[in-house]
């Protein structure tokens, strides 16, 4: 795996989805999201929903500010299972017509891009 | 939640009478000349949510905001003496739009034309060659737009000679809520923006009833309606002036939540609470000020929703998500991120059925619509503006002039 897509320990059966999920703003996340295919998102949904509690445990007990690479890059990819999760477990198979809806909204500004 | 709480649930129905039962003519919705004089009479003339003090933390600090319906372009800046003011932004040399920047920092602003130079304060400072020119730079300041805040949000009016002050047509129980709600004390927003082709009636009224929520967003809001209260109708009702509330019911089913959604919203929760913004008397409370400005409580979810009329069959909303501090940790962030798109995946449901009503206004085929006893803020935000319209064209024929 190279520099750019690692993950802190423990968290390396994650990586092969950096490549696909990781994404610097809200705007990017939502873009993916739509982009995706529903095996896409289920498959990242069922491997990353369960490290969701383990993952944050681990980022909460460092400094935000403070924050590594590797660190920053798994707080991204747990973004991105938020928004995974409105699709997966709530729009289901709604989602491409969500998709489709949710263009109408353009994102202007986002707290969350500052990592 | 269980059964007991809510079993004496019963809808608000009295709390609307007052505001009668006949139907609506529909022409309000759609009609250009009907939206000229809503135009006028209220956009024209009434106090504007615009924006928020977080946007201008220091001296110089500056937005520019464009109001299509009055073709005005505006600029709030904060003075080197910490105070807020509102300008035109057009130079008073040949009207020149002085700044293309949507936000920044500044000493002055500067026209791009001639180089005239304005403070702050919206006074000229300087011009080349004024001496030529036969006018003073005392009679040269920018024209200023009356602006005000409450509860950290920006108001402006575009009427120079309003004299009702913002609190005032607030009213004492708005001012009290806005001063305690989270967005008084917030650092940050995140924002969503949608063009909607509907009638700023039309739209605004999508999101204050309950009456469609179990139609249009019957997976993401499915814990607003139980057997219980099977149309998630609010519990309350309040009427202050032409501004009114809902209180949201506290039967609200959380239980269904995955143990993935959970997780994500037991953040928001933690860090509320961490925060001291919970509880709050804010919290279940939803406050649709006139004409055009909505906030929700919650302060997991604390979004304004501002509609801006285009044109009689043309809106635009902006919602923004308030955040208060910056966040200490990765799971404060992650609940961030979550809260704003949830509240941009549910209000992108109802975009659809906006824009099918809207349609079907146009056509002319309806001579009324119907409102329901628990769609009473629908009734009321018209019958507030069909009162200030009437009263305006009366004003104006009395004067002898064109509405």
């Amino acid at each position: 795996m190279s520099a750019s897509l690692s993950l802190p320990a423990g968290f390396e059966r994650l990586e092969h989805f950096v490549g696909q999920w990781l994404a610097d703003t809200t705007a990017e996340r939502a873009q993916r999201r739509t982009d995706s295919t529903p095996e896409e998102r289920q498959a990242f949904f069922a491997a990353a929903a369960p490290m969701l509690e383990q993952a944050m445990a681990y980022l909460d007990a460092r400094p935000l500010a403070e924050l590594n690479d590797e660190e920053k890059r798994l707080l991204k990819l747990m973004f991105s299972l938020a928004h995974v999760q409105m699709a997966v477990e709530i729009h289901r198979e709604m989602e491409p017509r969500h998709a489709m809806l949710r263009e109408a909204m353009i994102i202007t500004h986002s707290v969350t891009d500052i990592i | 939640m269980n059964a007991e709480t809510n079993a004496e649930f019963r809808p608000p129905l009295d709390q609307t009478r007052w505001l009668g039962t006949d139907p609506i003519p529909a022409k309000a919705y759609y009609d250009p000349d009907h939206y000229e004089l809503e135009r006028k009479a209220i956009f024209m003339r009434t106090w504007l949510q615009i924006g928020h003090v977080c946007e201008l933390p220091e001296a110089g600090s500056f937005i520019r905001r464009e109001l299509e319906f009055a073709e005005a372009s505006l600029l709030i800046v904060r003075g080197k003496d910490g105070i807020i003011r509102a300008f035109h932004n057009v130079c008073t040399h040949r009207a020149t739009q002085l700044v293309s920047e949507t936000e920044g920092r500044t000493n002055a602003f500067i026209c791009p034309y001639h180089m005239w130079n304005f403070g702050l304060d919206g006074q000229l400072r300087s011009a080349p060659d004024f001496e030529n020119f036969f006018t003073t730079k005392e009679d040269c300041a920018l024209k200023q737009v009356p602006v005000d805040t409450c509860g950290g949000l920006i108001f402006i009016n575009l009427d120079r000679g309003c004299t009702q002050p913002l609190r005032e047509f607030l009213g004492e129980h708005i001012v009290d809520r806005l001063e305690q709600a989270p967005v008084a004390k917030a650092t940050g927003f995140s924002e969503y923006v949608y063009d909607l082709d509907a009638n700023w009636k039309m739209d605004y009224d999508n999101f204050q009833e309950n009456y469609h929520l179990k139609f249009i967003h019957p997976r993401s809001g499915a814990p607003s309606y139980t057997t219980d209260n099977p149309f998630g109708y609010p519990e309350q009702f309040t009427f202050h002036g032409p501004h009114r509330t809902q209180v949201f019911w506290s039967g609200i089913n959380m239980d269904i939540a995955t143990p993935t959604q959970a997780l994500l919203f037991a953040a928001g929760v933690r860090y509320a609470m961490e925060k001291g913004l919970m509880p709050n008397p804010t919290n279940r409370e939803y406050y649709a000020l006139f004409p055009n400005f909505f906030l929700l409580g919650s302060p997991t979810q604390h979004f304004s929703h501002t509609v801006y009329p285009l044109s009689a069959r043309k809106s635009r909303g902006v919602v923004r998500l308030y955040w208060v501090g910056e966040a200490q940790s990765a799971s404060e962030l992650l609940a961030r991120e979550y809260g704003f798109l949830v509240a941009r995946d549910i209000h992108s449901e109802d975009v659809d059925v906006i824009r099918a009503g809207q349609r079907g206004l146009n056509s002319g085929a309806l001579e009324h619509i119907h409102f329901q006893a628990m769609e009473g803020l629908c009734r009321h935000l018209n019958k507030v503006s069909n009162e200030i319209v009437e009263a305006y064209r009366e004003a104006t024929a009395a004067k002898g002039e064109p509405a």
